[in-house]
C-alpha cells in the first residue's frame, strides 16, 4: 500500500537527482519514507537517496517497490504550479501509479521491477572530507567546462582545490580552510574525475547551500547533500579516472 | 624530396608528369580518371536534349537555399539503369566503374523555392514523381544549353555528371513504389515516422532518402525540398537514433570483437567492446588522399558520442551517422549492446570522394564478415596494431572513447573482489 501527498518542489529535487544518472528507477517505499539506489548505464557513478517520512505532507505505506519512468514524472512536474502538492497512490490491481496535481490525474504505467536489482554499494574508505558551498563549486565547474573534459579534486590540510588542465589554458578554484564550512584532511589527496559526470551531479544539488565531498587519492569521490530541507539526503559515488601512461 | 627537380606548386608537377610518372604519389592520376570519364559522357550528351532511363534519380542542390535547383538525373542510355543510383549495389566495384556510370548521369536543373512542393508546376511534379518510382523511368529532357561536362565530387553525395538548366521534361509512365506511396499520401504522418516505417518495411536507404529530398513525407504544411546532401544524413541520423535507443536496452556483449572491411583502398576496423553504448568514428587520411592532397603528414580526425548521444553535428560529417546506423543495425541483429570504435585508414588509392555510402556500405560489409574475439582490450588493440599501418599510439591519442575506456574506472572496480576475479582490463 502506498498513499502520499508531497510538495511538487520536493519531488522535483528527487527527480532531478535520479534523472542525472538513469531514466528508470526502483523506489523502495515504507512507512519511514522512500529510498532508492541506482547506477548509471556506464557504471561510472551511482546514487543513494533517502527521503524521510517528514519530507511528505502525508505518508501511508507498507513496504513495497515501485518501478518508475523518470520522464513521466518530469512531464507531470512541468504542469505543477508554484506550491502545488501532488497526491500519489499505488493502484495495486492495475499496477499503476496514480498521480494527481490540482484537478489533473495521470495514471502512470509502472516499470517492471523484476529485472532491477539493488546495486551493491562499494565500501570505500575516503580519508578526506570537505564541506564546500554549492555556489563556489558551480563556479569552478563552469570555468572548467570550456577547457577540459576532466577535473582534479585536491584536498590538503589547509585548502581544497578544483583544477582543470586544457591544452593551452588551465583553471583552478582554490578555497583556503576559512572559506570552507569544514575540512578534515591529514595528508594531501588528489583524484581525477570526468567533468561531465561531476558537473551534472553538482547541478542536481538544488536548494542545499553546501555539499560534502569525501576524497582519496586515485579513488572515488562521494558527494553528499541534503534534500527537502534536511528531511532527506543524497549520496553520489563517482569512480575516478586514472591516467596510466 | 623532388623539390630539387621541380620546384613550385603542384600544377607544375602535373605538367611535367602528364599522368604518366605519378609524381603526385597517387596510384592513378585523378585528373585522368576524371577526364576519361567525362569524355565518355560528353560524346553522349553533346546536344540540347537527352533521352534515357533514369535509375530513377533526382538531385536537389543546396546552393541558394531556400531557392534551390531540383531535377532528374538522366543517363543517355535506356534499360535497367537502377544500379546507377543505388549505392547499396556498389560495394566491391572499382572506383573507375562507379565514376563511369555516375558520370553518365546528366543533371537537369530547375529553380524552385523549397516550399513549392505542391505548387511548383509540371516539372516539379514530374521530378517528385520520379523520386517515388519503383523502377527506372523513361525520361526525355530538353536543356537551355548543352550540359557542361564536369564530374561533381562531394564527400557526402555520390558523384554525378554534367548539368544544364531544364527547358522541358517528359517522363514516361512511372510505377510508383507502393510502400513509399502510402506515407506520401498521408499528410498527417510525421516525416520521422514515415522514414522509420519505410526502413522497417525493408526499403533501401537510398530510396527513402530520395523521396525525403523531394518533400514526400511529413505533415502537409511542413513539406519541402531537402538538399540531397542534407537528406542523406537526415535519414541516416533519424533511423540510427531510433535503433540506438533499442540497442541501449539490450544486454552487453561479453567479449571484445573486431570486424574488418577493405575496399576502394579504405581500411575499416570495427572494434566492439563490452560496455554500455558509446560510439566513435576515427579517420586517418594519408597524404595524397582526397582530403589531404598536399600534406606530408597523416591527418587524423574523430567524432564520438557517449551514452546520451550528441547534440551538435559531428565534426567529421555525414559518414559519422552512416557508420553509426550500420553499427546499430548489427547490434540489433546480435540483440546485444556494445561500445563501438571504428578506425578508418584512407590510403593513397582513394583518390576521389565517392560519397557517404562508401562508409555505410563498408561498415555494413565489415559486420557481414567473420569477427575475431578477444578477452581484453589490450589483446584486441594488439591485433588491430597488426591490421593498420598507422601506429597504435596515434590512434589512442586521437580516440576519445579509447582514452576514456583506458582511464575511467567503474563502480565495480571498488566492490569486494569475488572469488572468480574479473580479468584485468586496459593496456599499459
Amino acid at each position: 500500500m502506498f498513499k502520499a501527498r508531497i510538495k511538487a518542489d520536493v519531488l522535483r529535487e528527487v527527480i532531478t537527482v535520479v534523472g542525472t544518472l538513469v531514466e528508470e528507477v526502483k523506489l523502495n517505499i515504507s512507512s519511514d519514507g522512500l529510498s532508492l539506489r541506482a547506477v548509471d548505464p556506464a557504471h561510472v557513478a551511482m546514487v543513494e537517496l533517502v527521503l524521510k517520512a517528514g519530507a511528505f505532507e502525508e505518508l501511508k505505506a507498507t513496504a513495497c517497490e515501485i518501478g518508475v519512468d523518470i520522464d513521466k514524472f518530469r512531464e507531470m512536474l512541468k504542469l505543477a504550479r508554484a506550491g502545488s502538492v501532488l497526491r500519489l497512490s499505488h493502484d495495486e490491481d492495475k499496477n499503476k501509479l496514480v498521480v494527481t496535481i490540482d484537478n489533473l490525474t495521470r495514471r502512470m504505467s509502472l516499470v517492471d521491477t523484476a529485472g532491477m536489482s539493488d546495486p551493491k554499494v562499494p565500501n570505500v574508505n575516503l580519508p578526506a572530507k570537505v564541506r564546500v558551498k554549492t555556489e563556489e563549486l558551480n563556479q569552478g565547474i563552469r570555468a572548467s567546462e570550456s577547457i577540459s573534459d576532466h577535473i582534479a579534486l585536491i584536498a590538503t590540510a589547509d585548502m581544497f582545490e578544483l583544477s582543470a588542465e586544457g591544452e593551452t589554458d588551465s583553471v583552478s578554484l582554490k578555497l583556503p580552510k576559512d572559506l570552507l564550512e569544514a575540512l578534515e584532511c591529514k595528508d594531501t589527496v588528489k583524484s581525477l574525475f570526468s567533468l561531465d559526470y561531476f558537473s551534472n551531479m553538482v547541478k542536481s544539488v538544488g536548494n542545499a547551500p553546501s555539499v560534502t565531498l569525501n576524497l582519496g587519492t586515485d579513488y572515488p569521490v562521494r558527494i553528499e547533500f541534503d534534500l527537502a530541507g534536511g528531511e532527506g539526503y543524497v549520496k553520489y559515488l563517482l569512480a575516478p579516472r586514472i591516467e596510466n601512461d | 624530396m623532388r623539390e630539387g627537380l621541380f620546384s613550385g606548386d603542384t600544377g607544375n608537377r602535373c605538367v611535367v608528369c602528364k599522368g604518366s610518372k605519378m609524381l603526385c604519389g597517387k596510384d592513378r592520376c585523378p585528373i585522368l580518371v576524371k577526364h576519361f570519364a567525362q569524355l565518355r559522357a560528353r560524346t553522349l550528351v553533346d546536344r540540347l536534349d537527352i533521352e534515357g532511363s533514369s535509375p530513377p534519380g533526382v538531385f536537389v542542390g543546396q546552393y541558394g537555399y531556400p531557392k534551390v535547383f531540383v531535377g532528374p538525373l538522366i543517363p543517355p542510355v535506356t534499360g535497367d539503369t537502377e544500379v546507377m543510383d543505388t549505392p547499396e549495389m556498389w560495394l566491391g566495384r572499382s572506383i573507375d566503374e562507379i565514376v563511369d556510370f555516375r558520370t553518365q548521369l546528366v543533371r537537369g536543373m530547375h529553380a524552385v523555392d523549397v516550399f513549392d512542393v505542391e505548387t511548383g508546376g509540371r516539372t516539379v511534379d514530374l521530378v517528385r514523381e520520379m523520386a517515388l518510382a519503383a523502377s527506372p523511368a523513361e525520361a526525355e529532357a530538353e536543356f537551355q544549353r548543352k550540359p557542361r561536362g564536369r564530374l561533381v565530387l562531394d564527400d557526402e553525395v555520390q558523384p554525378f555528371g554534367p548539368s544544364a538548366p531544364l527547358k522541358s521534361l517528359d517522363v514516361g509512365s512511372i510505377k510508383v513504389d507502393h510502400r513509399i506511396e502510402k506515407p506520401f499520401y498521408d499528410t498527417d504522418l510525421r516525416a520521422r515516422e514515415a522514414v522509420l516505417d519505410l526502413y522497417g518495411d525493408g526499403v533501401f536507404l537510398s530510396r527513402i532518402q530520395k523521396a525525403f529530398s523531394v518533400g514526400a513525407f511529413g505533415l502537409g504544411r511542413n513539406r519541402r525540398f531537402v538538399p540531397t546532401r542534407w537528406s542523406i544524413t537526415a535519414v541516416d541520423d533519424t533511423i540510427g537514433k531510433q535503433l540506438r535507443e533499442k540497442v541501449k536496452r539490450l544486454p552487453l556483449i561479453d567479449e571484445y570483437r573486431i570486424y574488418e572491411s577493405w575496399t576502394l583502398d579504405n581500411r575499416f576496423i570495427v572494434l566492439l567492446m563490452p560496455t554500455s553504448w558509446r560510439y566513435e568514428l576515427v579517420e586517418a587520411w594519408y597524404p595524397n588522399t582526397v582530403w589531404n592532397p598536399d600534406g606530408t603528414d597523416i591527418m587524423m580526425i574523430s567524432s564520438h558520442e557517449f551514452y546520451g548521444g550528441r547534440k551538435d553535428y559531428a565534426e567529421i560529417g555525414g559518414c559519422y551517422y552512416a557508420a553509426r546506423l550500420a553499427t546499430c543495425e548489427h547490434l540489433l541483429r546480435l540483440q546485444r549492446q556494445a561500445g563501438c570504435v571504428i578506425l578508418r585508414e584512407a590510403h593513397s588509392g582513394y583518390i576521389m570522394p565517392v560519397g557517404v555510402w562508401n562508409v555505410r556500405e563498408n561498415v555494413r560489409n565489415a559486420y557481414k564478415g567473420p569477427h575475431l574475439s578477444f578477452p581484453t582490450l589490450a589483446a584486441a588493440l594488439e591485433h588491430i596494431r597488426t591490421r593498420l599501418d598507422i601506429r597504435m599510439k596515434k590512434w589512442l591519442r586521437t580516440s576519445r572513447i579509447l582514452a576514456d575506456i583506458r582511464t575511467q574506472r567503474t563502480i565495480e572496480d571498488y566492490l569486494p573482489v569475488e572469488p572468480q576475479a574479473k580479468e584485468a582490463e586496459g593496456v599499459g
